[in-house]
């Protein structure tokens, strides 16, 4: 082979080798953006430069907004799984008898997959949507390019403190939720008269199913959920093409949220 | 700016390369042909965009050769006067005009506020305006644009909002804020799109100029 042929035959090689990368790439381009992010997150967090009193204002602005907001529906939610869930199962174990296995399964279904689960998606649809549309629009108008042009960098002002904001509330409204839950299968149980221990008998009965892998694992899932749902919320709303509206853009991040949501935890469920 | 050729896909700029030296004291006016172009003339000028060529330099600081955070410090000396459609909606007009001061500054945020207070009033308003931009009139939104661009007695000041120029009685305000700026050794940038307003002499212009396919071409205003 000449020297001429060989460089010809690299360059059709790169060319192939572009064409394949740029597809994939393309594809693989939201997962890319979400761990960009999730690493600028951490190395930014833990800088004291980055918190300025900009990012703090902003933080507690979604917090008030993401928790204060959401408590509500969350216990409503715990409501209604303490009864669907906790005094179904302490009536049914109650009345065959099996009253002892009432700890492990509520730590099993409620405490390890329920309750994530549905915290994720309270936060997901009360305030996940309205990141998805405070973003989205500004990047829409063009007030991202304002910030831009005033110094005022949109990762640390907007995604930063979003991120830690939805972390800290997912695992609040996780705790109440678990503990709205409990109590409301309690409280209704006892009303049927089906309980012979009291509120306090059966937290030791939770609390003694619970391994102790389960005491960091909870925390350190709620914390992710949260951190995701945001950070898949600020990409959705940061990544609006001329054209997307709230018709286009609310269902796309919805639908990311649901599948992180349910990924991070299917993927702690399987390390635990 | 020496040279300076942007990449041709991201601007709206002429192919020419663009020569431009503002000192302190300077109000360059420069007639733009339309709003795209001028907003992205402000952003060259702030180094947001990337070049083909030339440089690009402010307070003595290439843009291109700048980290990102020291950059966005040097912006945050910048003051710009946007147009209607600039505004944070789920911020407060007040939250607005004072976030590039309080992010960049450690400034007290109630003197920021005071300062504020003080500008809202020059410029026509009642106070600071303390409503979600979207329940402010228009007029009112072009004044605290104003405010927003002069606040923090900025280094340079870039006037790009042709709405300016359809509120009557801002000039006298508008005037005497630049000439507040002057004074404090400031320069500004006012990117117009009215040759009418390019050519009034009651503007106090140090150098005037238009963006043609040629570049920055001076002139002067017609007596």
């Amino acid at each position: 082979m000449t020297g001429a042929s060989v460089d010809s035959a690299a360059i059709a090689a790169r060319r192939v080798l572009a064409v394949i990368g740029r597809v994939v790439r393309i594809r693989a381009s939201f997962l890319l953006m979400l761990g960009a992010m999730s690493w600028g997150v951490l190395l930014e967090a833990g800088r004291p430069r980055s918190w300025r009193r900009t990012v703090r204002a902003e933080f507690r602005r979604t917090l008030r907004q993401a928790a204060g907001g959401g408590l509500a529906t969350a216990l409503v939610t715990a409501g209604l799984t303490g009864l669907a869930l906790v005094a179904q199962a302490l009536y049914w174990l109650g009345l065959t008898g099996q009253g002892e296995l009432e700890g492990s399964l509520i730590v099993t279904v409620l405490v390890r997959e329920l309750a994530p689960l549905l915290t994720g998606m309270v936060l997901l649809g009360r305030s996940g949507t309205v990141t998805v549309t405070e973003l989205g629009l500004l990047r829409l108008g063009g007030q991202m390019n304002v910030m831009a042009a005033q110094g005022l960098d949109p990762f640390l002002l907007l995604v930063l403190p979003r991120t830690l904001a939805f972390a800290l509330t997912s695992f609040t409204l996780g705790m109440f939720f678990v503990l709205g839950a409990l109590v409301t299968g309690f409280v209704a149980n006892s009303l049927l008269g089906a309980v012979q221990e009291s509120l306090w008998t059966f937290f030791d009965h939770v609390l003694s199913s619970m391994r102790r892998v389960d005491f960091a694992m909870f925390p350190l899932k709620m914390l992710l959920i949260g951190a995701l749902v945001a950070l898949t919320a600020c990409i959705t709303g940061l990544t609006a093409r001329p054209g997307d509206d709230a018709a286009v853009l609310l269902p796309r991040g919805f639908v990311r949220g649901v599948l992180a949501i349910m990924v991070a935890s299917l993927a702690f469920s399987l390390a635990a | 700016m020496a040279d300076a050729l942007p990449e041709p896909m991201v601007s709206r700029l002429p192919l020419a390369p663009l020569d431009l030296r503002v000192m302190v004291e300077d109000n360059v006016l420069i007639e733009a042909e339309d709003a795209p172009q001028a907003a992205a003339f402000a952003n060259l000028c702030c180094g947001l965009l990337p070049l083909r060529a030339g440089t690009v330099k402010f307070l003595g600081h290439d843009w291109a050769n700048t980290p990102h955070e020291r950059a966005s410090a040097l912006r945050g000396r910048i003051g710009q006067v946007y147009g209607a459609n600039s505004w944070i909606s789920f911020l407060t007009v007040e939250a607005n005009i004072l976030l590039q001061q309080l992010h960049h500054t450690t400034v007290p945020a109630a003197r920021l506020r005071d300062g504020a207070a003080e500008l809202s009033l020059s410029f026509g308003l009642p106070g600071l305006p303390l409503t979600r931009p979207d329940e402010l009139t228009f007029e009112d939104l072009v004044r605290a644009s104003c405010v927003r661009g002069f606040i923090g007695q900025p280094r340079l000041i870039i006037l790009m909002s042709p709405e300016l120029e359809r509120v009557a009685d801002l000039r006298p305000a508008l005037f005497n804020a630049l000439a507040a700026a002057r004074n404090r050794q400031a320069a500004t940038i006012w990117l117009t799109l009215s040759h009418i307003v390019w050519n009034d002499r009651s503007i106090p212009a140090t150098a005037r100029l238009r963006l043609t396919e040629h570049g920055l071409v001076p002139g002067r205003a017609l007596p």
